[in-house]
């Protein structure tokens, strides 16, 4: 399984990183302890007198090495214990996760169907972008490709209707059907 | 319905109901049938169960949907649905339609609108592992999640909402609990 081999490489470098990590902190927070006892390895104990040399030596040694990026992870935030289904409950059932109950839902007068106050019926919206459809269909067919459009007004005709006097420039669409209710003519 | 095995004619031994899907213990509680009622019982209203089983969504975010219409009347749950943004909005108004049908086809219900959703639940579905691929060669995996959900019909309007409980109506039960409290074995 290459992708599990993978996996534990990473797994074994970190850990690698981890213990050189702790390793340093160790040194460096000794000498921080015991302050001014004396170190409890080797030249320190045999010499009393020159107690401060081998920490400063330690301690300069110590600033050379610039902590990496990587030291961060151990002071990483995580969590410490785990959330019990009690306590994810009430998080996840408080009213203010809780969808609201909407108000503002009316009934269409010219469908009847439901609507909300402040937006378009759906239905008629979609009668009318239905109609809207076939006739630019039409408009389409009628100028044959694109940047035809012209550059009088447009009026659009059912059936059995003439175009009058103020249609006179105009140019008119026909539609092979009964004039829709909500379609007024001028 | 189960046809009797013990039927007269030879080429009715065909098993009409071939049992497709197991059935759940949801779908079988539409099949209680009462004893009738005598003439002076209360009329004991019609119940409909329905569900739709391995729905491709969540059981949690199914569970808020389930919990705003808990309770409503059914015109109103309809209208609530139709305007809430969620997947699982329209899977529930389409269950909903369905039991409503249902309702007013098979149960002897008179009136569509005079019924309310007495219970509304939500359940875990069928779960499929899968990999999903990381960068650096990591993996994770992935579960597709599915979700069933159930809905109780009851015939009339809806209950009146409980009222909520207040912290001295929580101190007054306590207090009786304190005092119901007796050591046993003894005088």
């Amino acid at each position: 399984m290459a992708a599990l081999v993978v996996f534990s490489s990473p797994l074994l470098r970190l850990r690698a990183l981890l213990q050189r990590c702790w390793g340093r902190l160790e040194r460096g927070l000794l000498p921080g302890f015991s302050g001014p006892q004396s170190l409890p390895w080797g030249p320190a104990l045999a010499v009393q007198a020159p107690a401060f040399l081998p920490e400063l030596v330690e301690d300069t040694s110590q600033s050379n090495e610039v902590p990496s990026f990587l030291d961060s992870i151990l002071w990483m935030a995580a969590p410490k214990k785990r959330r019990t289904i009690e306590v994810n409950r009430c998080r996840r059932r408080n009213p203010s996760k809780l969808i609201k109950v909407k108000r503002n839902i009316d009934v269409c007068p010219e469908c009847g169907h439901l609507k909300q106050k402040h937006v378009l019926c759906g239905y008629c919206y979609a009668k009318v972008k239905a109609e809207t459809r076939q006739i630019r269909l039409e408009m389409h067919k009628k100028e044959g490709g694109p940047f035809n459009a012209p550059t009088v007004e447009t009026v659009v005709l059912y059936d059995g209707e003439q175009p009058t006097e103020k249609d006179e420039g105009k140019r008119i669409i026909e539609r092979a059907r009964k004039r829709p209710s909500w379609f007024i003519q001028n | 319905r189960l046809l009797a095995s013990g039927s007269v004619f030879p080429l009715s031994c065909i098993h009409t109901s071939t049992p497709l899907e197991k059935l759940g213990k949801w779908e079988k509680k539409n099949r209680i049938v009462y004893p009738p009622q005598l003439p002076g019982e209360p009329r004991r209203p019609a119940e409909i169960y329905h569900c739709r089983r391995e729905i491709k969504y969540s059981k949690d975010k199914m569970w808020y949907l389930a919990k705003l219409i808990k309770g409503m009347s059914i015109d109103q749950a309809l209208a609530q649905l139709e305007f809430n943004d969620k997947k699982g909005a329209k899977v529930i108004k389409e269950v909903l339609l369905e039991a409503q049908e249902m309702a007013v086809r098979n149960h002897n219900v008179e009136f569509k609108s005079n019924l309310y959703i007495a219970e509304s639940l939500t359940g875990r579905g069928q779960y499929v592992k899968q990999i999903r691929y990381h960068g650096k060669g990591m993996f994770g995996i992935m579960k597709i999640v599915r979700c069933h959900y159930f809905v109780k019909l009851v015939e009339g309007p809806p209950p009146p909402p409980e009222p909520l409980k207040t912290g001295f109506d929580q101190a007054k039960e306590y207090v009786q609990q304190l005092r119901n409290r007796t050591i046993t074995h003894t005088l």
